[in-house]
């Protein structure tokens, strides 16, 4: 089943077009990465997908039902959960402030331990700073926290912005293991990377971006095996 | 969040391998954290009072209350702001500038919104309070006391009608915003004939009540009723802001001045409870703007300055951002400090910039830092998200959830 459609949309700061007519879907059970440069429009079109931007034109569609006016925080009730670039964390509150936090849209309270459980199988360090301020925790142990902190919605579709940026690598190893486990208990998963190899390494399928357009498409191994791709992003020429 | 909380020993290679083993292990209450944040002659007592029992910290507050209450009659010699200004007058002045801080720390160190404008409300409040009582104006009237909750309700209004458009800025553009506030209210005030400009309302009402001497028990003089109906307004304010914090609502206030995107994200909608954190603090403002009409008892717009909106930005600031017990100090101290030195109080705005500045270098939180009630917020946090069964939620003084 498609999860997630974009069609056709366009999203402008001001005069300055940011995303042209970018179409693509996220089918459910899926993990989908979208890779390009610095500029590319990953962000941006995460932010247009979790509901902080407005697109200038087109249509976005989850699970068949058009949201492109949806606020967004409504859309998290409705299953978008998004690790936002940069973490954004709250660094004031105490890890399970941060998690309680995620779960400030739901309805259903009593899947809240449950997941809280889920979460501290995924990441068993944030069990162990439960009360410390997420502002003294190290980059990675954020980033953890800006996952765990997203699953706590329960969504259907997790977006993930750069979830390894400044990590040391082998952070970036676990991270995305992790971002594998959370796919295989059924979470839909779309990653934005820079670090195209890990990123398209892992997804079923990718989109390479370049100044605001798809510029190619496939399955996470044919991308890696693609020449200009190779080129371009992985350093291997 | 600041890493100055005065000076820190640099960690031998053993001390920080203890703390390394304190994470390690992972002793949950009062983790490393904290304990940076400990420093700090206030920062001290407050670790001190959460770790009171619940009955002790009654029993505190009631004796603080008490003597609060008991100031203007006992009139303490060092204290006191005589022989150069009334004391029980000064407390009132005292007792305002607190309120008023305490709304804008709601607007400011809850929900992070920077209003420089705030005297707008309180000027709201002033003229709703004088211009419902006074026999200058052409309205009807009704009775003082009426007026507090009505300069509530206008200055919330005005909030709401000010905050819709202004509140898709974020930050410094907000900042510029509202101080445009406070000058068209002011202005307003020159331009429509029926506020009177300079000319201004005389006699505002007052409380009912007759001393036995036939003047007035709250006579504008007469600083102690005046101060004890502050005060107790004060009190109910300050519980009522407690109740707020804690709930739904505070929590999403917290998490809109951490990380607006983030909070919005989360599934707050955090412009509603943009809106809703800038008309809570108005109806606070404009509150404490109606008991100083009532007591002044004259109310024009010469009274209503930019300056004084940065008074009460310093009050917040130097209390404690987003601490409501530190609003109260911060007012307090702001207008007690002129009262009391009164051969600097010509002085007061560089003695009020060095102490920011200093506080701000040295204190960056502010006399009493927010941490302690955002703690009292974990451990709400920490048994709900604990309990297996579903509990009740706190009780929430929101309208929607």
């Amino acid at each position: 089943m498609t999860l997630l459609e974009l069609n056709d949309v366009s999203v402008h700061y001001g005069r300055i077009q940011a995303i042209h007519n970018m179409s693509f879907t996220v089918e459910e059970g899926e993990i989908v990465s979208l890779i390009g440069a610095n500029g590319a429009g990953k962000t941006t079109t995460m932010k247009t997908i979790s509901g902080l931007l407005n697109p200038s034109h087109g249509t976005i569609k989850f699970m068949g039902e058009d949201i492109t006016k949806m606020k967004a925080h409504i859309r998290v009730v409705q299953g978008i959960s998004q690790a936002p670039e940069g973490r954004g964390i709250f660094p004031a509150m105490t890890v399970l402030e941060n998690l309680d936090m995620g779960t400030f849209g739901r309805k259903d309270r009593n899947g809240v331990p449950e997941d809280l459980e889920r979460v501290f199988t995924l990441f068993p360090r944030l069990k162990e700073r439960e009360k410390q301020y997420g502002g003294t925790m190290s980059g990675g142990e954020q980033q953890m926290l800006a996952i765990g902190r997203a699953l706590m919605s329960r969504p259907k579709l997790l977006l993930l912005d750069e979830p390894s940026m400044g990590l040391a690598p082998q952070f970036i190893r676990q991270i995305f293991k992790i971002i594998t486990e959370i796919n295989g208990q059924g979470t839909t998963v779309l990653l934005v990377e820079q670090n195209a190899n890990q990123a398209l390494a892992r997804a079923n399928r990718g989109f390479v971006l370049e100044t605001g357009e798809i510029t190619h498409s496939g399955t996470g191994k044919e991308l890696l095996a693609n020449p200009a791709i190779k080129e371009a992003y992985l350093g291997v020429g | 969040m600041s890493t100055i909380d005065g000076p820190t020993p640099l960690p031998g290679a053993k001390a920080s391998q203890a703390a390394a083993d304190r994470q390690a292990s992972g002793n949950i209450p009062g983790g490393s954290a904290d304990a940076v944040r400990k420093s700090g002659w206030f920062g001290r007592w407050s670790e001190k009072w959460r770790a009171m029992p619940r009955q002790k910290q009654w029993l505190y507050l009631i004796v603080i209350v008490v003597i609060a209450y008991l100031l203007p009659v006992i009139n303490p010699p060092i204290l006191s702001t005589e022989p150069g200004n009334d004391f029980p007058l000064a407390l009132f002045s005292m007792a305002v500038y607190a309120l008023a801080a305490v709304g804008l720390n709601i607007v400011i160190g809850y929900a992070g919104l920077l209003d420089l404008g705030y005297i707008a409300f309180f000027a709201v409040g002033s003229y709703t309070a004088a211009m419902l009582t006074s026999p200058d104006s052409p309205f009807f009237k009704i009775p003082y006391l009426w007026t507090i909750p009505l300069a509530i309700l206008v200055a919330l209004c005005v909030g709401v009608i000010l905050g819709i458009p202004t509140l898709r800025l974020r930050g410094d553009y907000l900042a510029i915003v509202t101080l445009g506030f406070g000058e068209i209210i002011r202005i307003l005030a020159t331009l429509i004939p029926a506020m009177k400009g300079q000319v201004g309302f005389q006699n505002v009402g007052r409380p009912p009540g007759m001393g036995p001497d036939g003047i007035p028990i709250f006579a504008n003089s007469n600083g102690t009723p005046w101060y004890w109906l502050a005060l107790t307004i004060l009190i109910i304010v300050l519980f009522l802001a407690g109740n707020l914090e804690r709930s739904r609502v505070g929590r999403s206030w917290i998490a809109i001045r951490e990380d607006e995107d983030a909070a919005e994200t989360m599934g707050v909608p955090t412009f509603k409870y943009k809106v809703w954190a800038f008309a809570m603090g108005a109806g606070v403002g404009g509150m404490a703007g109606a008991l100083f009409a009532g007591q002044v008892g004259f109310v024009n717009n010469q009274k209503f300055d930019v300056v004084t909106s940065i008074m009460f930005v310093a009050a917040v600031v130097l209390g404690g951002t987003g601490n409501k017990v530190g609003a109260v100090l911060g007012g307090a101290v702001v207008a007690y400090i002129p009262l009391r030195f009164t051969a600097i109080a010509e002085y007061k705005y560089l003695i009020f910039g060095l102490a920011l500045v200093v506080i701000m270098i040295y204190r960056s939180q502010g006399l009493l830092p927010a941490r302690q009630r955002l703690l009292a917020y974990g451990h709400i946090a920490y048994a709900k998200v604990r309990r297996t069964a579903p509990i009740a939620p706190a009780p929430v003084t929101e309208k929607e959830a």
